[in-house]
């Protein structure tokens, strides 16, 4: 295995493959934090893969009151997928079946740079049964949907920015135990502004490879090549001597450059938790418009 | 430099003024604007006569207007983009039928502030007006889109026959509010003896308008926070119109300012 080394971290010598997709950012306010939270949690649920929930979410970060269009603490969540079209089916279904039916919430546009949109509240509010009301603030267009509670405030729509989604990080270490807390320190340190890690605390442990050896049918399926019990029994193992155990860091990001610099900070965070080896994945290189070599990452951030 | 208009004296009668907008004034210089006629009583005067000006008319399509200029009405009628700021008191129809831009007073205003023409079923169609004191009757009559938010009190009749849109008085709108009101929003700060023509909903915080309210706050006037964070009481009406339209009145026992 050829790379570099960062102290006792064995990096290797290859990318990570990435693609062009579609975002929206919506920012979710609530009159607690703890609700805000709770929304975007139940928004941003089952939506780990493109391949098999349609998009892939995740929380941005939490907002402070003064950072949100309404004064009210708030949550950042970026959601993804392959275009604008999806981009807004996904959103629609999200915010109509997990924010407007969250006590206290409101839902508004937190790209409104987006060179294009897509429809938000121009379409959930039909939910109001005609006693829905509009409101012109400041340029843009607002509905208030009554509900049990009081009143659902949503945009009319939504900006729709050019992302990229499936950049990613392989952690290993000799154990379990080790491996996991590489992978946490790296998931921790590439959270930020412009960033998603849509798998389960940002981790995938079941990362998989294109199509199957036993089906031409499953799109999917496990990745054996990095599956430490089946090393001694493929011939095309890819898990490095002494690694007892590999995660993967899936990233989706507004930009190639916060993808690029949320790879830079979680490889070097797993590298100084105690993971022995980093790697990426990819499909040789043929599929991905976005390539994010390791070998340009060694510089810390 | 912005285009700065400076009253000179208080003129002899009642100035028309609807042609004091950056559209009809972007690009001109303070000579080509100084020769410009507006109609005085019976005559037509020069824009000169009346005002100092100062700067020209720029790209950032500004105007400024100083003085007590209680006599001259129309002002920014008709506005569609730019912003008008008026440094002084201004007189009647101030905004009527604008569709955009901003206009900000920061004085009092006369009766019919962004009104509709007489005779005209829709008055303001888009922008927003901001007046830092108090604004005549009939605010908002005919409203159909857009912001009239005062800092102080709104006269008698505000949102008469209005269509949709809103209209903020922080001080308190006057009696006989929203008559013919289909689908507008006024908002009063203070209590208000309503019409029998509205019924009372409820009392909630309205998410909307906290969205206005710091809109409105970020365009100059001072709000309180217990507006802000308070209750307010829904009244619905004008029930002999299609009810849809609101008033919503400021709880003041619940931590009034």
């Amino acid at each position: 295995m050829t790379g570099y080394t960062l102290g006792a971290t064995q990096v290797a010598d290859t990318f990570a493959e990435a693609f062009p997709m579609r975002f929206a950012r919506l920012l979710i306010t609530a009159a607690t934090d703890a609700w805000a939270y709770e929304a975007a949690r139940s928004a941003t649920g089952f939506a780990t893969s493109v391949i098999g929930c349609k998009c892939e979410a995740a929380i941005e970060r939490r907002l402070e009151s003064g950072d949100t269009p309404d004064g009210r603490p708030g949550v950042s969540v970026l959601l993804f997928a392959m275009d604008r079209e999806g981009v807004g089916h996904r959103v629609l279904d999200r915010v109509g079946q997990c924010v407007m039916t969250c006590p206290t919430t409101a839902c508004f546009d937190g790209l409104p740079e987006g060179e294009r949109t897509v429809g938000l509240g121009k379409s959930l509010r039909y939910f109001g049964d005609g006693f829905q009301a509009s409101k012109v603030i400041a340029g843009q267009r607002f509905w208030r949907i009554p509900v049990m509670e009081g009143e659902f405030l949503v945009s009319d729509s939504v900006g729709v920015g050019r992302g990229v989604g499936g950049g990613n990080l392989v952690i290993g270490a000799a154990g379990d135990e080790a491996a996991l807390a590489s992978a946490q320190a790296a998931a921790e340190a590439m959270r930020g502004e412009g960033i998603a890690l849509p798998f389960p605390g940002g981790i995938v442990r079941s990362g998989s490879k294109v199509g199957a050896l036993t089906s031409k049918s499953m799109p999917a399926s496990t990745n054996h090549q990095m599956a430490p019990t089946l090393r001694a029994q493929v011939d095309d193992t890819l898990v490095p001597d002494g690694v007892g155990a590999m995660f993967e860091i899936v990233i989706d990001g507004a930009s190639e450059e916060a993808v690029r610099e949320a790879m830079r900070r979680g490889l070097h965070a797993a590298a100084a938790a105690g993971a022995t080896h980093i790697s990426a994945a990819n499909f040789g290189g043929k599929l991905g418009e976005f390539h994010f070599p390791l070998d340009e990452l060694r510089d810390p951030p | 430099m912005t285009l700065t208009l400076t009253l000179r004296a208080e003129p002899p009668a009642r100035v028309l003024a609807p042609a004091l907008t950056p559209e009809e004034l972007c690009g001109l210089n303070g000579l080509s604007v100084a020769v410009l006629g507006l109609r005085c009583g019976g005559e037509t005067v020069a824009v000169g006569d009346l005002f100092e000006v100062s700067g020209a008319g720029s790209e950032a399509k500004a105007v400024v207007l100083e003085g007590d200029l209680r006599r001259f009405d129309g002002i920014g009628a008709g506005l569609s983009s730019g912003e008008i700021e008026v440094r002084g008191d201004v007189g009647a129809w101030a905004g009527t039928a604008m569709s955009g831009g901003l206009l900000r007073i920061l004085g009092s205003a006369g009766a019919r502030l962004g009104a509709a023409y007489p005779g005209a079923r829709v008055g303001m169609t888009g922008g927003e007006i901001v007046v830092t004191g108090d604004a005549g009757e009939e605010a908002g009559a005919g409203l159909r889109r857009g912001l009239i938010a005062v800092g102080a009190g709104a006269g008698a009749g505000a949102g008469l026959r209005m269509l949709a849109g809103t209209v903020i008085a922080l001080g308190g709108i006057g009696p006989e509010a929203g008559l013919g009101n289909r689908r507008g929003s006024l908002v009063s700060g203070r209590a208000v003896e309503l019409l029998p023509a509205y019924a009372l909903a409820t009392r909630f915080q309205p998410p909307a308008l906290r969205l206005q309210l710091l809109r409105v706050r970020e365009l100059g006037l001072t709000v309180d926070d217990a507006l802000l964070h308070g209750t307010w009481a829904r009244w619905s009406g004008d029930v002999t119109e299609l009810a849809r339209g609101e008033i919503l009145i400021f709880d003041e026992g619940e931590g009034a300012p």
